[in-house]
């Protein structure tokens, strides 16, 4: 989902920048709070950022003969919402643009606008949606996932439709052929995804429910249907 | 959940079947080089805009690893460090756990 250094117009550059840093801002802001009021909120932070630096460092093969990464965000969104994940994600954008030449600092406000503000929001759309009602609770983590990751993509997708219309078609046609590059490839990496992170949240919901309950993340009546369950 | 393991199950299945498409698809494309899809989405966009895509210059200048394996080395380098984030507090939770 990077786009990389010098492949955006300075000026959707700026724009993407100036959409990212209140977001930033905010999500410091939110970030604090929350480890205030709760300091086992810290080591839930890690797991759920620690897996975005494992995903979003495995390039993955795909259908169309090319690879791309997962984002890793969904755990995070879920847990934190999408702001705080922008953070997380910030840092690790921020990696990749100094060292791997992934992204780079002019593009970076875009990349963090795709996937750690757009694809989180939705990923922490669908779980608001699903969180109060009977729908399992795995089942609500692996949408909030792979919709994450897939979003994540779309976003890209779409600002670099927005930066390079095609001559026939405009924003339209372009915006459908990065979306064939983009998430077509996409679409089998967010569903293992998805998986493996709703097992994720199967461990933790077994080694520390107390956490995800004081932080509202899900009522304790579902917690609790879920643990006797398995 | 129907049974114990339902997601473990899955989650091998989805990785099993996640593999057998590579060697699928490795095998029956010709011509896929399993190049990244950033890569492909900037000759996308050279051709879009008409520009060579040689022609595109960092805005701000940048330090591009040298070689694939020092690249690897890095990615690997952050791919560690969520390990250890991931790890360490699975780690520390079952200490909890243990002495609750």
């Amino acid at each position: 989902m990077h786009i990389m250094e010098g492949f955006l117009p300075w000026q959707w550059c700026l724009l993407w920048w100036i959409v990212a840093l209140p977001c930033l801002i905010f999500g410091i802001y939110r970030l604090k709070k929350v480890l205030g009021t709760d300091p086992e909120a810290l080591p839930l932070l890690g797991v759920t950022g620690g897996f975005i630096f494992i995903l979003s460092s495995l390039k993955l093969p795909s259908v169309t003969g090319s690879c791309s990464h997962p984002t890793g965000t969904g755990l995070s969104a879920v847990s934190f919402g999408p702001w705080i994940t922008a953070v997380v994600c910030a840092i690790v954008l921020l990696f990749q643009s100094l060292f791997l030449a992934h992204g780079g600092l002019s593009v970076l406000g875009a990349n963090i606008v795709s996937m750690g503000i757009v694809g989180p929001f939705f990923g922490y759309a669908i779980y608001q949606a699903l969180r109060n009602t009977s729908v399992n609770l795995y089942i609500t983590v692996f949408l909030a996932t792979a919709l994450s990751d897939m979003f994540t993509y779309v976003t890209t997708s779409l600002e670099l439709a927005l930066a390079y219309p095609a001559e026939i078609g405009g924003i339209g046609s372009s915006f459908i052929l990065f979306m064939g590059i983009f998430a077509v490839t996409q679409v089998p990496l967010a569903i293992v995804e998805g998986i493996v992170l709703a097992l994720v949240f199967k461990y933790i919901i077994t080694l520390k429910p107390d956490i995800l309950i004081r932080l509202k993340i899900f009522s304790e009546e579902k917690i609790n249907a879920t643990r006797s369950d398995a | 959940m129907v049974h114990k393991y339902t997601l473990e199950i899955l989650s091998v299945i989805a990785i099993i079947a996640f593999c057998v498409l590579f060697l699928y698809t490795s095998s029956t494309m010709s011509g896929a080089e399993f190049s990244g899809s950033d890569t492909v989405g900037s000759g996308l966009i050279a051709e879009l805009s008409g520009i060579p895509e040689e022609n595109f210059s960092p805005l701000i200048p940048q330090w591009v690893p040298p070689s694939g394996e020092i690249e690897a080395c890095l990615f690997a380098l952050q791919a560690a460090v969520g390990g250890i984030f991931v790890g360490g507090v699975f780690g520390y939770w079952i200490g909890q756990k243990k002495n609750a």
